[in-house]
């Protein structure tokens, strides 16, 4: 099937660019080896292309684009500092991140954490035996004594000061 | 440029979240952990003597068990106080005139027991140094400092 210049000429930009599907491609190229029209259009852009090209190249050569990128730091330098304030809000602040779907990695994260932190949080502690109430007891002054009631549940650790270390502060 | 922008961006982005998640989890963590590791203990300072017959009527519901346990004739209530103790945070009791104190430490807290160092200290010197398991239901009597012509009783009970 022969097709007209006008359909082809459409997707003849897109040809150049590289742009096509496979079926445009074979359908252009099928084309262009019976058309001279569309031979010497497609030969245009290429030489429009080397046209630009060349001196775009020489132009990107010869700039120095590391000054330019100091130029920017400098600029971005001498922009007005934000105060603590401001900068704790902009970190507070989570719209942007509500804007992409990371937040839900990390709500998922965050829910794995709570899970974790709250088996450790909340594990109860073992009952202790209701067993000696004094795990130690020492006195480099005096001598101390304790002792344990059941009934009452008591416990009565007693230092006996002697009395020439009587005292009347308290 | 453009590409090194965008892979600055996400980083940002990653290292706002990673810095935000980690906040979130200290102030979390912590301020669970400060209100569960804490115990309130109540702490009355009874000085007791043998001068006179004064019994303190803040006294009367312990007035009993202190006849059973000691034998001085007169207690009165010199303190009496609720402490909310937190782990490895000393609180000090001190008496009428600053010079002595006891000093209560929670080292550590079971469901059912509290775990207490205590430290009497006098003009700097300390008097007795113990640790004890503080169980609820029970009381800890820690006696014997002198006071003028009695003696100083610190009673502790558990309320948890």
């Amino acid at each position: 099937m022969k097709n007209s210049c006008s359909s082809i000429s459409k997707l003849l930009e897109k040809y150049f660019d590289r742009e096509v599907t496979e079926k445009e491609r074979v359908l252009v190229e099928g084309h262009l080896q019976d058309c001279l029209a569309c031979r010497n259009a497609l030969r245009s852009m290429e030489e429009l292309r080397t046209l630009i090209k060349v001196p775009v190249e020489e132009a990107v050569q010869k700039e120095e684009f590391p000054w330019v990128w100091q130029k920017i730091e400098r600029e971005i330098r001498l922009q007005k500092k934000l105060t603590w304030w401001q900068t704790l809000r902009s970190w507070i602040d989570v719209s942007p991140l509500l804007k992409r779907k990371v937040w839900i990695p990390a709500a998922a994260t965050l829910v794995v954490l709570l899970l974790i932190s709250a088996q450790i949080i909340f594990q109860k502690t073992p009952s202790y035996p209701d067993a000696s109430v004094v795990e130690y007891v020492e006195s480099q002054t005096d001598n101390v004594m304790v002792y344990q009631l059941e009934k009452p549940k008591v416990t009565v650790i007693w230092l006996f000061e002697g009395p020439e270390k009587e005292q009347t502060t308290l | 440029m453009a590409i090194r922008g965008t892979g600055e961006g996400t980083d940002d982005i990653v290292k706002r979240i990673a810095l935000l998640l980690t906040a979130f989890f200290i102030v979390f963590f912590f301020s669970l952990q400060t209100a569960f590791a804490q115990v309130q203990v109540r702490m009355r300072v009874i000085l007791a003597s043998n001068a006179g017959q004064e019994i303190d009527p803040s006294l009367r519901d312990v007035h009993k068990e202190l006849g059973s346990l000691f034998s001085f004739t007169s207690y009165r209530l010199i303190r009496d106080e609720s402490l909310n103790l937190s782990l490895n945070q000393p609180i000090r009791i001190t008496g009428r005139t600053g010079k002595a104190f006891l000093e209560a430490t929670l080292v550590g807290l079971h469901r059912n027991m509290a775990e207490l160092r205590l430290r009497v200290v006098r003009e700097g010197t300390e008097i007795l140094n113990t640790q004890v398991r503080l169980f609820a239901g029970r009381t800890v009597f820690v006696g014997g400092p002198r006071y003028g012509e009695g003696v100083v009783i610190y009673a502790l009970y558990g309320n948890f």
